[in-house]
């Protein structure tokens, strides 16, 4: 019986094989070998794990996950994962972190499409890019994002942040088009550039513009107003995390509200 | 609450001159949160501190007892600005919570630049920001960060923001000390040193105009209808007339000091600060004895011995 486990794929798959499920909690109490029997599926086709990937027990005593290997065909990696710890030492598929509600997920390389999908709570990080639709909603659900950290170090696809209701993202790269449309609620903080149509019908929320101001669409107006008092917590917030959010504090931002045509509550916070 | 009888020891303590009754101040549970008020200025947040702390001396008739605990530093406040510390007591979570949204709604909410955050980081939660966002008639706006909602609702100024909830603990109050003087120069004088000395304490106020109170009060009246009735024990006018008097014929003035704490420890570091500071005076200044409140020990759990304070025999 162990709590922690390190899974070296061993052979890229022919199909895409997904890992939903396989979260350190659900894992926790397991022997190698029973882990390795957990089937799989691949196409539409159940497989035993260790097919796939090489299973050994690590000595941590809380529940961890540790992937090895490009896991690009790999989808649903951490999806609706409710605590512990899991790590992936290179690329994974669609799907990453979906649904995640507790507990943190460290990603060396890049995610495929749909990463963070609906994250409820926890910490999802990526050093590498994420695909389109990251941070929104599942295909055929209304609501996206709605809770926990997710902070991208690379680029970020389209429409991400569609629908997003609550939670805070950190880009430190560009953004696709169509960030944040929709946007319900939260915060999102992108420091590099980003595509045509920012903020499309975004009616709440915050999008803080640590790098390169966007074009200013007709329906985002600006307000004259003090908001110090507020910018000082989000600024320390997000400044906690570094890199080109560190500086924030020391900003007397401009704030533009919009979307005009959705509500107009949600706001833009550029540099002043 | 103020005190209803004290003790007088036959074997009284002395120090300087001063005699320190062989009594206790008794004091009962209450509840309590702690809320920061920031503003542009420390003038403004000392404004708005000092307008919700007003008509707040006895929860009697005020319905909670509260003052300014310290005044912060920017770098102590939330968000970077000056701002003061507020305690609020009450005989009961749901009276505070009553009281703290009225006060923050009339006298905080209304004062230009302020905002308020929680300044406890523990306890039950009642609403601060929560039911006072609706004055934003629907343009206000909110933001978790880092775990901790905020309200933001336009006003004027720009935005009052407010932290959704503050957290309630168990609190003490009703700690107290009686100062017997010659005449009034020398009651006020000790009050006021002593006052002074207990600021510097935190977890505490006190809550009476100046921190001090002249109107000591007992429990009841020959007036049905009054609950609480002056203390004629330790009335200088009704020396010779009162069947039980705590007072002799050459004490001119009484002054007392109430005080309130987040914990047991915190209301007796403050009257033991108190009464060191008074028992520096000595005699010399006019003060003649340090006496307590209490009602017999049967009402209230909490039991401050003032000789026993002095020898350091209270953790505080």
């Amino acid at each position: 019986m162990s709590a922690a486990f390190h899974l070296r794929l061993r052979t890229q798959p022919a199909l895409r094989l997904d890992l939903a499920g396989i979260t350190p909690t659900a894992m926790a109490g397991q022997d190698a070998a029973a882990f390795a029997r957990r089937p799989l599926w691949h196409g539409n086709e159940a497989l035993p794990l260790g097919e796939f990937f090489d299973v050994r027990v690590l000595a941590d005593e809380a529940p961890t996950l540790v992937f090895e290997g490009d896991l690009g065909r790999c989808d649903g990696v951490g999806r609706a994962m409710d605590g512990g710890s899991l790590r992936v030492e290179g690329d994974v598929g669609d799907y990453l972190g979906a649904q995640l509600s507790a507990g943190e997920i460290r990603v060396s390389g890049s995610a495929g499409l749909l990463a963070a999908c609906e994250l409820a709570g926890g910490r999802l990080e990526v050093e590498g890019d994420v695909g389109d639709h990251a941070a929104s909603a599942l295909p055929g659900d209304m609501d996206g994002m709605r809770g926990g950290l997710f902070i991208v170090r690379g680029n970020v696809g389209a429409r991400f942040g569609d629908r997003m209701r609550r939670g805070t993202v950190l880009i430190f790269g560009n953004a696709g088009d169509f960030l944040a449309s929709r946007m319900v609620a939260g915060t999102i903080a992108v420091a590099g550039e980003t595509g045509a149509h920012c903020g499309y019908a975004m009616r709440r929320g915050s999008l803080v513009f640590a790098g390169p101001p966007p074009a200013i669409p007709a329906t985002f107006a600006a307000t004259g107003h003090d908001i110090r008092v507020f910018w000082a917590l989000l600024a320390r917030s997000l400044a906690a995390h570094g890199g080109p959010f560190e500086g924030l504090a020391g900003w007397r931002p401009q704030r533009l509200v919009g979307d005009l045509s959705a509500d107009g509550k949600g706001e833009w916070l550029l540099p002043g | 609450m103020s005190a209803a009888t004290a003790t007088t020891g036959a074997d009284a303590m002395e120090r300087n001159g001063v005699r320190v009754d062989d009594t206790f101040a008794e004091a009962f549970p209450m509840k309590a949160t702690r809320v920061l008020i920031t503003a542009h200025n420390a003038t403004w947040a000392n404004h708005a501190a000092v307008a919700m702390t007003g008509f707040a001396t006895s929860v009697i008739a005020c319905g909670c007892e509260a003052g300014i605990e310290r005044v912060l530093s920017p770098d102590e406040t939330p968000d970077g600005r000056p701002g003061v510390a507020v305690l609020l007591f009450a005989v009961s979570g749901k009276e505070l919570a009553k009281q703290l949204e009225r006060r923050v709604g009339q006298c905080v909410l209304t004062c230009p630049t302020t905002a308020i955050y929680a300044g406890l980081p523990a306890g039950e939660a009642i609403a601060l920001g929560r039911n006072l966002r609706f004055f934003g008639d629907g343009w206000q706006i909110s933001k978790m960060l880092d775990g901790v909602r905020y309200w933001r609702v336009p006003v004027m100024d720009g935005e009052f923001l407010a932290e959704e909830t503050t957290p309630v603990v168990k609190a003490v109050g009703g700690g107290n000390l009686i100062f017997l003087a010659d005449d009034t120069d020398a009651a006020l004088g000790a009050a006021e040193a002593a006052v002074a000395a207990m600021r510097a304490v935190p977890g505490v106020i006190m809550p009476f105009p100046g921190g001090v109170v002249r109107s000591g009060s007992k429990i009841g009246s020959k007036y049905p209808a009054l609950v609480a009735s002056s203390n004629e024990a330790f009335c200088p006018a009704l020396t010779p007339l009162a069947k039980k008097t705590e007072l002799d014929a050459a004490t001119g003035c009484v002054m007392e000091i109430v005080i309130d704490g987040l914990l047991e420890a915190d209301v007796a570091r403050a009257m033991r600060t108190g009464m060191e500071a008074v028992l520096a005076l000595g005699a010399a200044a006019g003060v003649r004895r340090i006496s307590a409140g209490n009602y017999g020990g049967k009402l209230g759990p909490y039991h401050f011995h003032l000789r026993k304070l002095l020898a350091g025999e209270v953790r505080s």
